[in-house]
């Protein structure tokens, strides 16, 4: 029986094909992982706080974000921004939704759109979303008294579930003992 | 002069790679630098996020079951105090412990009366200058308790 030998590498051309198999993986993989082209609407400038616990959203699609900044360092008014329909344009894009601190303002009736439809009213004739969330992305210094009105719109448009983003942070290791 | 042999390892073996090398990896560094990822964040979920007689219109449909009213102050800008009942915490690991004392004794309270623990709703009522972090440290806290039914107060 003859010895089997393997054949030289082509002279000169580096055998590539391990190359492809990894780099197809990693692109499946991003195709599969990555959001392109997707914002959620996010304000990644804002700094918000950090927790241990925390939840995955499933349904992202049902979901508006409100970006929530005092307007000055010791300001208990708020200013929220979110990525909503523009009525003339009908495209989304980030707009700052006037608060009023009552049940008519401009964040109230975006908050109601997204929850009863159309009409604004609860059981009307657009279908209600009752799976509509609402996540308030807050700048981590800003005082509860800034925060608060937006909780009051939220409760003023029905919106029964209320998220907080926060940072991940693992659990700290125990101080070792003196 | 002739090199000899310079040719003779060089055969064809199957198509030429290099271009779809070229394309896979324009493609992966497109993908690289255009995907946005989860990254390092999550969610604290209330189901609750008014209470009665606190945030939101007095018609709001939350239940004031079996309340507890969580008070936190904040004595100086980078701390917080958090008050229940017996329990003072300046942090939230010790809030956590004491919370989940008081649900087990409260617990066992309901379980006599035919109720459930799901029925406890915790009110947590922070002063005006209470930062965001700080309320939603006992927040956490509430929640590792297991509490399931956390929304706020307005602000004191």
């Amino acid at each position: 029986m003859g010895k089997h030998h393997i054949p030289e590498a082509h002279g000169g051309h580096p055998n590539v094909t391990p190359l492809i198999d990894v780099v197809m993986v990693l692109i499946v993989f991003f195709m599969l992982v990555a959001k392109i082209g997707v914002s959620t609407g996010a304000d990644p400038k804002i700094q918000i706080p950090s927790s241990i616990l925390g939840s995955e959203i499933k349904d992202m699609g049902n979901v508006l974000y409100l970006n929530v900044t005092p307007m000055s360092k010791d300001s208990d008014t708020p200013i929220v921004t979110a990525m909503v329909k523009n009525s003339t344009t009908g495209n989304s894009e980030i707009t700052e939704l006037k608060l009023d601190g009552d049940a008519k303002s401009q964040l109230v009736a975006s908050l109601k759109f997204y929850r009863f439809g159309k009409d604004l009213v609860k059981g009307g004739d657009a279908a209600d979303n009752d799976n509509f969330q609402v996540v308030i992305r807050g700048d981590k210094e800003m005082r509860f008294a800034a925060l608060q009105p937006v909780l009051e719109a939220c409760a003023y448009a029905n919106v029964k579930a209320v998220n907080f983003n926060t940072a991940k942070v693992t659990e700290a290791a125990p101080a070792a003992a003196p | 002069m002739k090199m000899k042999g310079a040719k003779a390892v060089h055969y064809e073996s199957g198509p030429n790679m290099t271009p779809l090398v070229d394309v896979v990896m324009v493609i992966l560094i497109f993908l690289m630098l255009a995907g946005q990822f989860g990254g390092a964040e999550h969610f604290l979920a209330s189901n609750i996020p008014l209470s009665k007689g606190g945030v939101g219109p007095d018609n709001s449909p939350a239940s004031i079951d079996e309340p507890i009213e969580i008070r936190v102050d904040s004595p100086s800008p980078d701390r917080f105090t958090a008050r229940a009942g017996v329990i003072n915490a300046t942090d939230g690991p010790t809030l956590t412990k004491g919370l989940t004392r008081l649900r087990a004794v409260m617990a066992e309270q309901l379980k006599a009366k035919g109720k459930s623990a799901s029925d406890i709703q915790v009110k947590i009522s922070p002063g005006r200058n209470v930062k965001f972090e700080h309320v939603i440290a006992v927040f956490e806290a509430a929640n590792a308790a297991s509490f399931e039914k956390i929304g706020f107060t307005k602000a004191r």
